[in-house]
């Protein structure tokens, strides 16, 4: 079995200390491109849904399809072990559910968790109502968790990678990932097209 | 003067350059949906004792007696602090809610703050939002990733027409609004 470098931190070259510390710096990252590709305006992430703007899948879509191709470059190169990567695991029917309210919610808002919380950085009013929203929401979940919690758990398949449900390696997986994401944003900016035509 | 937002296909290769590089340094990628609830949990049991009695709630605390003592938490704290700092060199800093022009403010809070709750209640069945479990599950080959995002696009779709009058302004009239 190689050794592997990355990632620092499963492989303990970082102390917890300091992953905490890079817990702010990549934030920092994050957030700060969240407001430069403009992810903390709720009215582009709302556009999104009536093809008025299609940057948010764009940006999504190359930011899988960039980050993909960094984990197979260096697997590739044996400097990465891409099995110490957190990966959630899948649940078919609350995935389905809570995939379905997220929708109701994001178009309901126009933001997600993460955007929201760049966004109030910018200054968004809307941005911290949603924030307190947020709590209701936990405390809506507490709650009824004695009466959700079979549901939550069920069609459990454990960790389940693309490659685990068509065959072959990781390479299948990154050549399906590329694939689907290309297709989602072509598709998409013919959608646009159509939709809007007459429209400026 | 305020600058000009990134071309997304740029914008997209920076962020999954950072992507790459958190999981290639903390094992682990992007979240934000998690700490809210995270927060919830820590100010209910500090309010009352009794909420350990949640399973859900004493969950969070399993490693120690602070839900907040957690990497996505300090994470988030750096989303805000990126947020503030880029506004602020890009002369976009302003207080001031997001919504279409002459959309009442009230009704843009009350489905701001709604959505929120609903968003959270989904990300608790679905174990994260579009970060913890939409760009990271993506970027980590899983399959429920996609069942998730496949979903939230479908349900975004499906109840679009819905909040239209929120997001889209028919017919603009040509010089209305200065």
């Amino acid at each position: 079995m190689m050794d592997f470098i990355l990632p620092l931190y499963s492989n303990g070259f970082l102390s917890p200390e300091g992953n905490l510390f890079f817990a702010i710096t990549m934030g920092f990252a994050f957030g700060f491109i969240l407001e430069r590709t403009g992810f903390t305006r709720a009215q582009m992430i709302a556009d999104t849904f009536y093809f008025k703007n299609i940057a948010v899948p764009k940006i999504m879509g190359v930011t899988i399809i960039t980050a993909t191709t960094w984990f197979i470059l260096f697997a590739w190169m044996g400097w990465i072990d891409l099995h110490a990567l957190f990966t959630p695991k899948t649940y078919v029917w609350p995935y389905l559910v809570g995939g379905l309210l997220f929708g109701l919610g994001m178009v309901m808002a126009g933001y997600c968790p993460g955007t929201a919380v760049a966004g109030l950085g910018t200054g968004k009013s809307d941005a911290l109502v949603f924030l307190l929203g947020l709590f209701a929401g936990a405390l809506g979940y507490f709650l009824l968790y004695p009466f959700v919690k079979d549901f939550a758990s069920s069609g459990d398949l454990g960790v389940l990678k693309l490659h685990d449900l068509f065959g072959g390696n990781e390479y299948t997986s990154y050549i399906l990932t590329i694939a689907l994401e290309t297709g989602i944003i072509l598709f998409l900016m013919l959608l646009q097209k159509l939709t809007n035509k007459g429209e400026k | 003067m305020e600058k000009r937002y990134w071309n997304p296909y740029f914008g997209g290769v920076v962020l999954g350059t950072m992507l790459f590089l958190t999981f290639a340094i903390a094992s682990q990628g992007f979240g934000a949906s998690g700490t809210f609830s995270r927060a919830t949990a820590q100010l209910l049991v500090e309010s009352d004792k009794s909420w350990m009695g949640n399973a859900y709630v004493a969950s969070y605390f399993r490693r120690g007696l602070n839900a907040l003592d957690n990497w996505t938490v300090m994470e988030t704290i750096g989303i805000f602090l990126g947020g503030f700092i880029s506004a602020l060199l890009a002369g976009r800093l302003m207080i001031k809610p997001d919504r279409a022009p002459g959309y009442p403010l009230m009704k843009r809070f009350l489905w701001a703050f709604l959505g929120g709750a609903v968003v959270m209640f989904a990300t608790r069945l679905a174990r994260g939002c579009t970060s913890g479990q939409g760009l990271d599950g993506m970027a980590t080959f899983s399959v429920g990733a996609w069942i998730f995002m496949f979903a939230a696009f479908a349900g975004a779709l499906i109840l679009s027409p819905l909040f239209r009058k929120q997001w889209v302004v028919e017919n603009e009239d040509e010089g209305g609004e200065a």
